[in-house]
């Protein structure tokens, strides 16, 4: 039974790269702009936020720059695609290029080759009182770090923004029927502006997390497709946070279903293991497809003088 | 009674833009991103404390200093065209190929297990079937995305990227379980018979004859896509999917086809690899083709005559690179930052090309 709780624990960790890469693509995406550079950006804020707490000594400021460096990304994204109205994709792989080439540039230009691993702490696990001690479940939900505990916060918090309240309503409208917004009044190049650039903040947080939870280094593979991923679950989420959160249990689930399956000794080639998260996405894709909401007006530029748009 | 006006009466047809537009339009960005690009990156390589003259001329100079320098950067060109042309094509209709890598990895593991099972046959024989194994191998990876594309709408950019992390895993099992070659230090195939390994041109040190093929199919698509019918539906159902549909053009399909053959092309560079450059499929040997590839696609605004071009360009730069980390000591990452500012600023000054160019006429 205790082995249960360890593997729950396990899935809940693994849950929040996933979710908050995904909260950002939804973020962005509901207000109209849809975002590719996820794995790229993932990547430069694994970097970051590792080379930053290895040179500070604190991850606090590691996953703060790394948020910074995102939201720098993310605006660049919401900027060329509404001020200058740039195709989303194209703006998306390029940022993603430069993001990929920017991790790996200052990774080599702080560390250089070096014969041993530098490493940096791993976030602290904190407990929380009385709730840690529930059997099998204070395991499994109350005893993280921070970040984890944070991600569950934001995932209720953007809920109640987004469907609770009046500037959540405008928010969405942005993304639905820009015409409109714009008509009522509703900022809709601001509100681009913002949602990409706080999207991005959380996709760099969500890379940061893998070196300071994981691994405590480095290294070029560390993403792992985990931000392609991400917007696969937000499309299989239906672009709102209750969907992605399970969503998000489920590709937990898989990753740590193959790791446990290559640790446990199974007689299947890892490799078979491995690409579980891959393969069970792209079937999941084919139903998530056909039932999944997606803003109406995603991966299209609004411009106010277009009869059309 | 006068017939309805179906026009506006005032509707013209706009004014031909002026020569000086169109070479607004067409040179300037290039013009400015270039140089943007590279004034950007030397102003961070002399704040690393490196000197930006020398960096850039060694980049500069290394494809054309020594015959082995041209040498690898023709052998560079090859596989950077063919992936940036399967790029290119199913862009084309609108759809972004983003697997490229995969393909190329899983044509590289079929193209080295027909070359290692059959190691006996003759070339005449072997190196067809070598080639045209790869071929097929990209193929059915790109055709699994289309299917999923065509049949439930699954989006190609998600499909294709993750059959790239599928696609590693396939080449793992061939490299360690199937024809696995302890010797090789790296993950690794055995090597493949003699009879499916490349003839080289000129030398030494000499390139593949690869070099042809790769050559000619990039004549073939330039020679379809502009004059053929099928090129002509090519590019009508990714310019105005609407018209094309009512005029009969079934556009789901001609993207479908479009994404199995950027496949077939990614599938047969993989091939080219193995039988031309490394003798067997390695682990790795993919680099960063898939973002060059697609980089080159981009910069090259999709047109298959400039690809090639562009993709001379980006070997030169990569074979450079590395001479340049020897060198001068400049990481050889600063690269891909260069090729990515350079499409950024390609971007950025589309835009200030369109302003000026809409002044002058």
């Amino acid at each position: 039974m205790n082995e249960f709780a360890v593997l729950a624990q396990l899935t809940v960790v693994a849950m929040v790269p996933y979710l908050l890469a995904s909260l950002g693509t939804m973020l962005g995406g509901l207000a109209g702009v849809f975002s590719v550079s996820q794995e790229g950006v993932m990547l430069l804020g694994a970097s970051v936020g590792f080379l930053v707490s290895y040179g500070t000594g604190s991850s606090t400021v590691g996953v703060l720059v790394a948020a910074g460096v995102g939201a720098v990304f993310g605006f660049a994204l919401g900027w060329a695609t509404t001020v200058l109205r740039l195709d989303q994709f194209v703006v998306g792989l390029a940022l993603f290029f430069a993001a990929t080439g920017l991790a790996g540039l200052l990774y080599r230009i702080v560390i250089g080759q070096t014969a041993t691993t530098p490493l940096v702490d791993t976030l602290p696990r904190l407990d929380i009182p009385l709730l840690s001690d529930i059997p099998l479940l204070g395991i499994a939900l109350f005893s993280h770090n921070l970040l984890v505990y944070l991600a569950a916060l934001l995932a209720v918090g953007l809920w109640f923004f987004l469907y609770r309240t009046r500037a959540g309503l405008n928010l969405r409208s942005v993304g639905e029927n820009p015409k409109a917004a714009d008509s009522l009044g509703i900022p809709v190049v601001r509100t681009r502006l913002w949602t990409t650039a706080a999207g991005g903040a959380l996709m760099g947080v969500a890379g940061a997390f893998l070196p300071l939870v994981y691994t405590g280094t480095f290294t070029e593979g560390i993403v792992g497709g985990r931000g392609w991923l991400a917007i696969a679950l937000t499309f299989f989420g239906g672009w709102r946070p209750q969907f992605i959160v399970a969503g998000a249990l489920f590709f937990a689930t898989m990753d740590v279903v193959a790791l446990r399956a290559e640790v446990s000794g199974i007689d299947i080639p890892s490799q078979v293991l491995l690409v579980i998260p891959y393969v069970a996405t792209l079937v999941v894709m084919v139903f998530a497809f056909r039932w999944a909401r997606v803003p109406e007006f995603l991966g299209r530029n609004y411009d106010r003088e277009s009869r059309t748009g | 009674m006068t017939a309805p006006v179906l026009t506006e009466p005032d509707a013209a047809a706009p004014p031909a833009p002026s020569l000086a537009a169109r070479v607004i339009r067409g040179v300037l960005p290039y013009v400015l991103a270039l140089v943007l690009a590279f004034v950007v990156a030397g102003i961070v390589i002399a704040a690393l404390g490196y000197d930006p003259v020398e960096a850039y001329r060694t980049i500069f100079t290394t494809s054309f200093k020594t015959n082995f320098g041209f040498t690898e950067t023709l052998t560079k060109w090859v596989p950077l065209t063919l992936l940036a042309l399967g790029f290119t094509i199913p862009l084309a209709v609108g759809r972004f190929n983003i697997g490229g890598e995969g393909q190329l990895l899983v044509g590289a593991t079929a193209a080295a297990g027909v070359g290692i099972v059959y190691a006996d046959l003759p070339a005449a024989v072997l190196l067809p079937m070598v080639i045209l194994a790869g071929v097929l191998a990209g193929s059915v990876w790109a055709g699994i995305a289309a299917l999923l594309m065509g049949r439930f709408h699954v989006n190609e950019i998600l499909s294709t990227v993750l059959l790239n992390f599928v696609s590693f895993q396939v080449l793992d099992y061939a490299a360690t379980e199937v024809w696995t070659d302890p010797a090789a230090g790296v993950a690794a195939t055995r090597g493949v018979g003699e009879g499916a390994e490349l003839p080289t041109l000129g030398g030494p040190p000499g390139v593949h004859a690869g070099l042809l093929l790769a050559v000619a199919v990039t004549l073939v698509t330039i020679l379809v896509t502009r004059r053929t019918a099928a090129g002509f539906e090519l590019r009508a159902a990714g310019t105005n999917p609407r018209a094309a549909g009512i005029n009969g053009i079934r556009v789901e399909r001609v993207a479908v086809f479009a994404l199995i053959v950027g496949g077939a092309l990614g599938g047969l560079a993989g091939a080219l690899e193995v039988s031309g450059v490394h003798g067997r499929a390695i682990e790795g040997m993919q680099t960063n083709f898939l973002l060059l590839g697609i980089i080159i696609g981009l910069i090259a605004r999709g047109s298959a005559v400039w690809v090639p071009v562009v993709a001379f360009g980006i070997a030169i730069l990569e074979v450079g690179a590395s001479s340049m980390q020897r060198t001068v000591g400049v990481p050889a990452e600063m690269v891909l930052i260069i090729e990515a500012l350079i499409l950024i600023f390609l971007l950025l000054s589309d835009v200030i090309a369109g302003r000026l160019a809409r002044r002058v006429t």
